[in-house]
């Protein structure tokens, strides 16, 4: 209630007229707005999806990389590094795949050492003395073969030999998960662990950076979503008036339509559809969802037109001879638009999960370009390996997921005061 | 009761038959074969292969062959698989997607129901928030990363679970979890608030009146009453779950339908394609049917609804 100022009470003269103070007079979407505010989960959504906007359009302008810039000697590397001092002020790292690198102290990936085959004499360390002194080539190769039982590793680095043992990360029950031997001095203890400068979600398994890769899967993953709940909205909406209007024998012929196409399980029209029009990347799946989640939309929008056309103001536009068009358009389906926003934000959560998925079983967008399902998928092969390749994506659904979910359930509050909860 | 039953085998067994012919001609009207390949093939084996799976003759034909083996459930030969029929491909399958499926239906049932009726009468205590907050997090977070989670830390962290196939009973652990999770929370969801709902309505507050003790009430009038929207759910839920697999099998490597049927996709095998989607069209709506017709003997306000609509 705005407080009315002392001042402003005064004895009017009986010349002049009264004056009023009213309350600013909110209309439908204001008085909405204002609920909206007041409930903190669909603010954090709203200001979650905004970030995810930003994420995904603004994002891959400041990363200095594109999507598809591949650097095949940085590959599978993780968001967070194991740094090995070896000599003072140089520091390693060992990827999951056991390459090994030079990095900064502070994260900065150099170079990637070059790895040596391993054959002939190798080190002094008492337990591979077996290599020295080994000679002909067949029996060479059999300790090679044994070197790589043993897990044994070997690059080199300015000239001198780095060994790598390795038999820690398959055998828990050692002490030290690598034992690297540099200049004959083994070094088992990590330094520390630092952030990966380059790669801030790591790279993935062609060297491409999973930051830009999410940012631009938010790209491909929002647009399929916003696009198909707008061509959802329209045919749906356009559908359902027709139908809720009319009436009679044109509505008992669409609804058994749509009771027909409700009957199919809806994954299984998009798949047909998919493979029916060949994937052609995105504007496919934009339209096989389109073209396939309308049906919930027209339901609605025929139940709200059924119960709004009985009422006065359409038997007077009706009586004014307003066409059936501009009824429809001007005066029924602004009076639905509550429950038709409200079911449009349900249906982007459910859009991106259906791209998700569409994406992850093959019939996604193609290379280089990826959504989330797609980097999902990619990143399933090596799950045990880098789990933040699938990591990464995977919270992006979901964060996703979450904003619109909190948003929608914040609207529907919003924006019909009968669903209250009690 | 007898015609609303009639009334509605005869449309599931039309749209069933709707379907098939739908997908029938969508398949073919794809641009190019079956056969057609990156290499060319020569033309007098393109010939021979049209001819041994009777693509040559007219449409309307084929489309009858097609129809003719529909009803005596034979879907015709696999395209890539050769030697194979569909239907082996399916009644091969079928079981374990259909075992993955029940276990997960009953996983839903004995803990989304309990959980939402729980979390009702705690309503805004911390269990209420627990259940609610594990509710949303199942709504939200894809089946194929739970499914990939579940691997990661059960069977490579710990190591308690085996990664993949199910010749191990501890197998199944996996896939169903995974494949429950968006339904365990769309039900725990569900039965709380129609369970709100109830809970405030008059004749509740007429039996406590009464004196009936707390936990007839709740038993007899409340739950009872509550759990009509679930059961509604669950019926195409179970049809639902079965179609959703085929990222769960994929992911677990079971030998089940979905498998076959994500092949069939990238290898453009035609018949594969249309004879799962007819399957699975079919099984669903028999699902909905064989619900719905429950639901009209368990509540005759329903068939008369539906009458009138």
């Amino acid at each position: 209630m705005s407080r009315i100022d002392k001042d402003k009470f005064k004895f009017v003269s009986e010349q002049e007229k009264v004056h009023e103070e009213f309350r600013p007079s909110l209309t439908y979407w204001q008085d909405a707005w204002r609920r909206l505010k007041k409930n903190k989960m669909s603010m954090v959504g709203l200001v979650g999806i905004v970030l995810i906007i930003l994420f995904g359009v603004v994002g891959p302008v400041l990363t200095p990389m594109s999507y598809s810039d591949q650097i095949n000697d940085f590959k599978n590397l993780g968001p967070r590094l194991s740094i090995y001092e070896i000599e003072a002020d140089t520091y390693i790292t060992i990827s999951p795949d056991y390459s090994m690198f030079i990095i900064e102290k502070n994260g900065n990936l150099v170079e990637k050492l070059e790895e040596l085959e391993l054959s002939g004499p190798v080190v002094t360390d008492d337990a591979r003395t077996d290599f020295v002194n080994v000679q002909s080539p067949s029996e060479q190769r059999k300790l090679n073969e044994e070197a790589k039982k043993t897990l044994l590793k070997a690059y080199i680095y300015n000239g001198e030999e780095i060994y790598l043992d390795f038999s820690g990360r398959v055998d828990k029950d050692l002490e030290h998960e690598y034992v690297i031997t540099y200049k004959n001095r083994e070094i088992t203890e990590r330094t520390k662990s630092v952030m990966n400068k380059r790669y801030p979600f790591g790279s993935d398994n062609l060297g491409r950076d999973v930051l830009t890769r999410v940012m631009f899967g938010a790209q491909i993953s929002l647009t399929v979503a916003f696009v198909a709940s707008l061509v959802n909205f329209i045919i749906g909406v356009t559908y359902g008036a027709i139908a809720g209007f009319e009436g009679g024998r044109v509505d008992n012929i669409m609804m058994r339509i749509v009771d027909i196409i409700n009957s199919v399980p809806l994954v299984l029209i998009i798949i047909l559809l998919m493979v029916l029009v060949g994937n052609q990347g995105l504007w496919t799946i934009v339209m096989a969802i389109g073209l396939v989640y309308w049906v919930g939309m027209a339901r609605l929008v025929r139940g709200q037109m059924l119960a709004l056309k009985e009422q006065e103001f359409v038997m007077a536009a009706i009586a004014l001879g307003v066409s059936k068009k501009n009824i429809i358009l001007r005066h029924l389906i602004p009076n639905a638009m509550g429950p038709i926003i409200i079911s449009m934000t349900m249906m982007i959560p459910s859009a991106v999960f259906t791209e998700a998925f569409m994406s992850f079983i093959g019939l996604g967008v193609s290379a280089p370009k990826a959504s989330w399902g797609t980097l999902a998928n990619n990143a399933l092969s090596g799950i045990l390996t880098y789990p933040y390749q699938l990591f990464f994506p995977a919270i992006a659904i979901a964060v996703t997921m979450l904003a619109f979910n909190f948003l929608g359930d914040g609207l529907r509050d919003a924006l019909d005061p009968r669903l209250r909860k009690g | 009761m007898g015609k609303y039953f009639l009334k509605r085998i005869v449309a599931a067994i039309l749209t069933i038959l709707l379907i098939a012919t739908l997908t029938f001609f969508m398949m073919h009207s794809i641009p190019g074969g079956p056969f057609t390949r990156e290499r060319p093939v020569p033309e007098s084996i393109m010939e021979r292969l049209n001819e041994k799976y009777n693509l040559d003759d007219p449409l309307i034909v084929q489309y009858y062959d097609y129809m003719k083996g529909l009803v005596t459930f034979d879907l015709g030969p696999s395209f890539s698989i050769i030697g194979r029929d569909v239907m082996e491909l399916i009644s091969a399958g079928f079981p374990t997607s259909a075992k993955i499926g029940l276990f997960a239906t009953i996983v839903i049932v004995i803990f989304g129901i309990p959980f939402g009726i729980i979390s009702a009468l705690k309503q805004n205590k911390p269990i209420d928030y627990t259940v609610m907050f594990m509710a949303t997090l199942g709504v939200t977070v894809p089946s194929f990363v739970i499914a990939t989670l579940i691997i990661y830390v059960f069977s490579g962290l710990l190591g308690w679970l085996p990664s993949f196939g199910i010749e191990n009973p501890l197998g199944y652990i996996g896939p169903v979890i995974a494949l429950s999770g968006y339904s365990l929370s769309f039900v725990t969801r569900l039965t709380r608030s129609s369970m709100l709902e109830v809970l405030r309505q008059d004749y509740i507050r007429t039996a406590r009146a009464n004196g009936i003790k707390e936990i007839t009430v709740m038993a007899r009038h409340a739950v009872k009453n509550a759990l009509i929207p679930v059961v509604t759910y669950i019926g195409p839920m179970m049809a639902a779950i079965m179609t959703g697999s085929f990222v769960v099998e994929r992911i677990f490597a079971l030998p089940g339908m979905g498998g076959y049927f994500v092949e069939s996709i990238t290898n453009r095998d035609y018949t594969t394609i249309m004879g799962i989607t007819v399957f699975y069209a079919a099984f669903y709506i028999i699902m909905i049917l064989i619900v719905d017709i429950s639901y009209a003997m368990i509540d005759p306000r329903i068939r008369f609804e539906k009458g009138a609509r």
